[in-house]
């Protein structure tokens, strides 16, 4: 998660420790610095889900799935949490308010010292259940918003979808709440970008996450509908326009892009050509800090019935399950020689990926997109968009020619 | 109409086609193991999701292929686990409520049985 408000226009958040270990620099209240060294985690607390969208990860179904953990299995594992010193656990799916027991879990998780924050579709988040939450100690709800109206409903398999989900977005402002969109990009809705920024917006939204792809759950199977390397890059540069625009108009929003870390090298292009070099150090002096794709490091998942992930994008592969084992035993057990690896994955990483210049600041990027595209862990990310200029290869080393502006 | 063994009655042979193709997602979990060198034991390396066992071997092969001498794959529902009492995330959950709800004293310790995830 970058997030490009930080990087292009300063703009401090609660999240900054986390993401750039720059706590101390930010005007925000900070998440405590002690927790930074363990991943958040994703906890799909249920595969149930009311909608059934193309790209779920999760390939969350309408039905309740077996083997759930229970209340009370929940519960002991958010102390295992707390115990290993995570510092925020997102409760998502599945759709987790399907669980009745969500708000209950949210104040243990609270209780327990952790952050809770939710990812929703929004579609059965009403007032009430807002306030619940909000009262139970949730930090943030993130609403998945797809795309306008047509284009969204399609996408989730529902129409009404599109409403039901900004009702919910105004009911968790009502409650309290700080409340975000999150959005996936893909050919289908690319081009609702910034009409889905300035609805909400001016609704009082003003967190944006944007999402690229990955090649996991049913989104493995809907590649034909990612962008190309070009239109990504076009995407990015959009999102960086946006929040530019915005911000000299003196709206500050938020804006985070998920799931590709060759936008960490584009940022350092982007503010280069745009902002000056200095601005352009500082940018990748930040991005050194945040320490790139997270992937078995800063980032965990936790599925419905236990089983750890090294993404939450990457569910067909656990490392274990906490059933079995606590959770920061499974995490901190490095005799698992793909963890190992992925943990100094520089000195793993393949082709063009191996030999760019900002390696460290992306980290090979998808690790699932790597295995999709070559069945090589680490094989270069099919999604990079930066020119072979911008990686700073050499004709000899040069791959694949990259795309230009 | 299919008949009790699979294959078309005979009054309709021509109308119906065998379907292989499974209903949904009947994806199992295999246990794994991996041997990086020839001094060292084979060692439980995660669970891969794969419907076939030829499948759940490529899947594997491609995470692990770097850096295994050895892969052992076992159908999850096959093996058999067992663990000591108040280990499993049920058992320390039980543990928990009975003693939050007064309603009894540490569990006993043994060392038999096995769970169900």
């Amino acid at each position: 998660m970058i997030s490009v408000s930080k990087l292009l226009c300063g703009l401090d958040a609660e999240g900054d420790g986390l993401r750039y270990d720059a706590g101390e620099e930010s005007s925000k209240p900070q998440i405590r610095e002690r927790k930074q060294r363990r991943p958040v985690v994703v906890w799909n607390c249920t595969k149930q889900c009311n909608l059934y969208c193309d790209h779920c990860y999760a390939a969350a179904k309408t039905e309740p799935a077996t083997g759930e953990l229970s209340t009370a299995e929940g519960k002991r594992f958010l102390d295992d949490l707390a115990d290993f010193g995570a510092p925020v656990v997102l409760f998502s799916g599945g759709e987790p308010l399907a669980r009745s027991d969500l708000v209950e879990l949210v104040d243990h998780a609270s209780d327990a010292g952790l952050r809770p924050v939710l990812s929703t579709n929004g579609t059965l988040l009403t007032e009430e259940r807002a306030r619940e939450l909000r009262e139970a100690g949730l930090q943030y709800a993130g609403v998945s918003v797809d795309g306008l109206r047509e284009r969204n409903d399609e996408f989730r398999g529902q129409e009404g979808a599109f409403d039901r989900a900004l009702a919910g977005i105004e009911a968790s402002q009502a409650a309290g709440l700080k409340t975000g969109l999150r959005y996936t990009i893909t050919r289908h809705n690319a081009d609702d970008l910034e009409a889905i920024v300035d609805l909400l917006a001016d609704r009082g939204v003003d967190r944006f996450c944007f999402y690229h792809l990955d090649y996991g759950g049913r989104g493995a199977d809907i590649q034909d509908v990612d962008l190309t390397p070009q239109e990504r890059r076009e995407a990015v540069r959009r999102v960086c326009e946006l929040t530019r625009d915005y911000h000299d108009r003196g709206h500050e929003i938020e804006t985070l892009l998920v799931g590709n870390y060759a936008d960490a090298a584009y940022f350092v292009e982007y503010a280069r050509r745009e902002l000056g070099t200095e601005q352009a150090d500082r940018v990748l002096a930040y991005l050194r800090r945040n320490g790139g794709d997270p992937t078995g490091e800063r980032v965990a998942d936790v599925d419905y019935q236990g089983n750890v992930h090294l993404t939450q994008f990457w569910q067909g592969y656990a490392l274990g399950n906490v059933r079995d084992r606590p959770f920061g035993e499974i995490w901190t057990d490095e005799s698992n020689p793909l963890l190992r690896a992925l943990r100094e994955r520089e000195s793993h990483l393949q082709g063009r990926c191996g030999a760019c210049e900002y390696r460290d600041v992306c980290r090979g990027a998808s690790r699932l997109r790597a295995i999709a595209a070559s069945e090589d862990p680490f094989a270069p990310d099919p999604q990079c968009y930066l020119t072979d200029a911008e990686r700073g290869l050499t004709d000899e080393s040069a791959e694949t020619v990259g795309t230009a502006d | 109409m299919t008949a009790p063994d699979g294959s078309a009655g005979a009054s309709d042979a021509a109308e119906f086609e065998r379907i292989d193709e499974p209903r949904g997602d009947r994806s199992r979990e295999w246990e794994l193991f991996v041997r990086e060198s020839s001094e060292e034991s084979l060692r439980h390396a995660g669970s891969v999701s794969a419907p076939t066992a030829a499948v759940a071997r490529e899947q594997a092969t491609t995470l692990f292929g770097f850096a295994a001498e050895t892969l052992w794959l076992c159908p999850a529902d096959e093996t058999v686990r067992l663990v000591a009492d108040d280990v499993t995330l049920g058992d320390r959950a039980e543990k928990y409520e009975s003693e939050t709800d007064g309603r009894g004293g540490p569990p006993e310790l043994s060392h038999e049985g096995g769970t169900e995830r």
